[in-house]
C-alpha cells in the first residue's frame, strides 16, 4: 500500500482547538470541585425544565428548538452507532486485514471501497468516524473517501426508501445508484491522483493499541470530535430550515438549469439524512426529476452537517478542498446520469 | 483553574449527553416532538450506551483533552430541558410552503356515513381528480392555523424521518369561527369543490364547509 499512513500535517488548525495542557493536569479536589460542579447543572437544569421551559412561549424560537433538537437526536444514534463501528475497526481489526481486503493500488482499491459502501446501513453521520477509522487503520485514504460518499447513498435501506417515495419509477431508484456511486469512485480517483497527504488529518489513535480500553478511548475520542460539529452543523440547518422561505421555490422550478442548482444548495442547506431526503425529494413537485435527482446525489455527500463533522473529523484544509470537489462532481454527474436515465 | 477539567467534564459531558436521550425517549414521550416513533429505541440504545460510556470514563479517568468543540454538545442538552421544544405546530405550518401530499396509489371508496380521515388522506382525496369526496361528511382532526381575512386553517405536518423534514398539510375551513392559534379541533364537513380548474394541482389547500367543531386536548403524537 503506497499510503499506509500519512504523517500528521503541521496541524496548525487542530491544535489550536484544543484547551491549554493545563486543564489535563489532575489533582483530587479539582476532581471534586467538576463533580460539585456538575450536581449544581443537573440540578440547574431540571429547576429549569420545571419553571423556565413553561414560560417560554416565543413561536418561532419553539420552531427553531425542535427542528434543532430533532436534527440532533435524529442523528445522534447514527453518530454513535459509527463512532462504535469505527472504534471496532481500530481496536478489534488488525491492519493486516485491510492490507489483504483491499487491492494494493489506491486507484484499484476505490471502486471496491465505493461498492463495499453499499453494506453499511446508515446515515452519513455514521460514515464520516468509520472512514477515519478505516484511514487510522492504515487504509488508502482515497479508498476511505469514497466509502465515505458511498455508503449514505447506496445503502439498501436508502434504496428502498427512495422506492416508496417515487412509486412506479424504477429509473428514479437506478438513477440515483448509478450516479452516486459514480461520484464516489471519481472523487475517490480524483483524490488519489491529485490529494496531498498534508491537506488531510488522519485521525490518530492515542494510548492502548488494541482491545476494549482502545475501544473505550477511541470511542470517547470520535464522539467528543464528531459530535461538537454535529451541533454546530445542526445549529446552521434549523438556522436556515427557519429562515428561508419555501415559497420561492416554485418560482425557480420552471428554469431547467436554475432548478437543478437551487435543489443541490437545498440539499446542502437542509442537512436532511438520506433516508428520509427522497421523500422530501418527492414532494417538490413542481421540479424536474433531474433536479430531483441532483438533491437525492449531493444531499448525501455534502450538507452542513456532513461539512462540520468533516472539518471536525479530517480539518479544514481537507474540507475546503474535499466539500467543492464533491459538490461539483455530484451536480454534473447528476445532470448527465438524468439527462441519460430520466 | 480547574486542573483535571479536561477528562472529567469530557466523561460527565458524555454522561449529561446520555442522560438526555434517556430523558427523551425513555423516561417522556418527547420524543415524538421530534422523531418516528419507530425510532424510540434506537434513541434508547444510543443513551444507554453513552451513560456507559461515560460513567466508566469517569471511573477509569485517564488525562487527556478533547477539542474545546466538544462543549457544543451541551447545546442540544440545554434546548431539550430549558425551552422543552413542543412539536411543530402553526408557526411552523404557515412558514411551510403548501405541498401535495405524499403519493398513494389508491384510496378506498368512502362509506356514506361520517369518515374520520387524516389531513393528508383529506388532501390527496382532494387534489387526485376522481371526485371521491364529493358529498361526504368527513372529520379532520388537526391544530389551528390562522390564515388571511379570518380565515383559518385544520393542519397536521407530516413527517417522514424528523422534524427537520416536516412540512404542513393544510385545509381552509369556512363557515365556523376560528378557535385561537394551535387549539387542537376535530371539525366535520364537508369538501368544496374548487370552481376553476385554473389552480396549479396540489398547490393551494382544498376547502372545507364544517358544520361542527370540537375542541381535543393535544395528542402525545402530533405528526401524520
Amino acid at each position: 500500500m503506497t499510503a499506509t499512513r500519512l504523517p500528521r500535517g503541521p496541524g496548525a488548525d487542530a491544535e489550536d482547538l484544543y484547551p491549554p495542557d493545563s486543564w489535563g493536569r489532575r489533582t483530587g479536589s479539582g476532581r471534586a470541585r467538576v463533580l460539585w460542579g456538575f450536581g449544581l447543572l443537573v440540578a440547574g437544569l431540571v429547576a429549569g425544565r420545571v419553571w423556565l421551559a413553561p414560560a417560554i412561549d416565543w413561536p418561532a424560537l419553539q420552531t427553531w428548538a425542535t427542528v434543532f433538537v430533532a436534527i440532533c437526536v435524529q442523528a445522534l444514534p447514527f453518530l454513535v452507532f459509527g463512532v462504535a463501528l469505527s472504534a471496532a475497526i481500530t481496536a478489534f481489526v488488525p491492519a493486516s486485514f485491510w492490507a489483504r481486503a483491499l487491492p494494493k493500488n489506491p486507484a484499484a482499491a476505490v471502486p471496491v471501497a465505493g461498492v463495499a459502501g453499499a453494506v453499511l446501513p446508515g446515515c452519513e453521520c455514521a460514515s464520516v468516524p468509520v472512514a477515519g477509522g478505516l484511514m487510522a487503520r492504515g487504509v488508502a485514504p482515497a479508498a476511505a473517501l469514497t466509502f465515505l460518499l458511498a455508503a449514505p447513498a447506496i445503502n439498501p435501506i436508502v434504496l428502498v426508501a427512495t422506492a416508496v417515495a417515487f412509486p412506479g419509477q424504477p429509473m428514479m431508484v437506478l438513477a440515483r445508484f448509478a450516479a452516486s456511486l459514480t461520484v464516489a469512485v471519481l472523487a475517490g480517483w480524483v483524490w488519489a491522483r491529485f490529494g496531498r497527504a498534508r491537506w488531510l488529518r488522519v485521525p490518530s489513535r492515542h494510548g492502548a493499541e488494541t482491545g476494549w480500553e482502545a475501544f473505550r478511548q477511541a470511542m470517547l475520542h470520535d464522539l467528543l470530535h464528531a459530535g461538537g460539529f454535529l451541533v454546530v452543523g445542526g445549529l446552521a440547518a434549523a438556522t436556515l430550515n427557519v429562515v428561508v422561505p419555501r415559497a420561492w421555490l416554485d418560482t425557480v422550478a420552471g428554469v431547467p438549469w436554475l432548478a437543478v442548482l437551487v435543489l443541490a444548495l437545498l440539499a446542502v442547506i437542509l442537512s436532511i439524512c438520506s433516508e428520509a431526503d427522497a421523500f422530501v425529494a418527492a414532494s417538490l413537485a413542481s421540479f424536474s426529476p433531474t433536479a430531483k435527482l441532483a438533491f437525492l446525489v449531493v444531499g448525501p455527500m455534502v450538507d452542513l452537517k456532513l461539512i462540520a463533522l468533516q472539518v471536525g473529523t479530517f480539518g479544514r484544509a481537507f474540507a475546503l478542498r474535499f466539500v467543492p470537489l464533491t459538490f461539483c462532481l455530484a451536480v454534473a454527474v447528476a445532470v448527465l446520469t438524468g439527462w441519460a436515465l430520466l | 483553574m480547574g486542573p483535571a477539567v479536561s477528562r472529567t467534564s469530557q466523561n460527565l459531558l458524555v454522561t449529561l449527553l446520555g442522560g438526555a436521550v434517556l430523558w427523551v425517549s425513555l423516561f417522556t414521550t418527547s420524543y415524538l416532538n421530534y422523531v418516528k416513533p419507530g425510532f424510540r429505541w434506537f434513541l434508547v440504545a444510543a443513551g444507554v450506551v453513552l451513560v456507559v460510556l461515560g460513567v466508566v470514563g469517569i471511573l477509569r479517568d485517564r488525562a487527556g483533552h478533547a477539542p474545546r468543540v466538544a462543549w457544543l454538545l451541551t447545546l442540544p442538552v440545554f434546548a431539550i430541558l430549558l425551552i422543552a421544544p413542543p412539536p411543530l405546530g402553526s408557526d411552523a405550518a404557515s412558514r411551510s410552503a403548501p405541498r401535495p401530499a405524499v403519493p398513494v396509489t389508491a384510496y378506498k371508496p368512502l362509506n356514506t356515513g361520517l369518515t374520520a380521515m387524516s389531513v393528508g388522506e383529506f388532501v390527496g382525496r382532494a387534489w387526485d381528480g376522481k371526485g371521491s369526496l364529493t358529498g361526504r361528511q368527513v372529520a379532520l382532526t388537526g391544530f389551528v392555523v390562522p390564515g388571511r381575512k379570518g380565515a383559518w386553517y385544520v393542519a397536521r405536518m407530516q413527517m417522514n424521518c424528523c422534524a427537520a423534514d416536516a412540512f404542513a398539510l393544510k385545509v381552509l375551513v369556512r363557515g365556523v369561527k376560528a378557535p385561537p392559534r394551535d387549539t387542537w379541533v376535530e371539525v366535520t364537513g364537508t369538501w368544496i369543490p374548487p370552481k376553476t380548474g385554473g389552480l396549479p394541482k396540489g398547490t393551494v389547500p382544498p376547502e372545507l364547509a364544517a358544520t361542527t367543531l370540537r375542541r381535543l386536548t393535544k395528542p402525545d403524537e402530533t405528526y401524520e
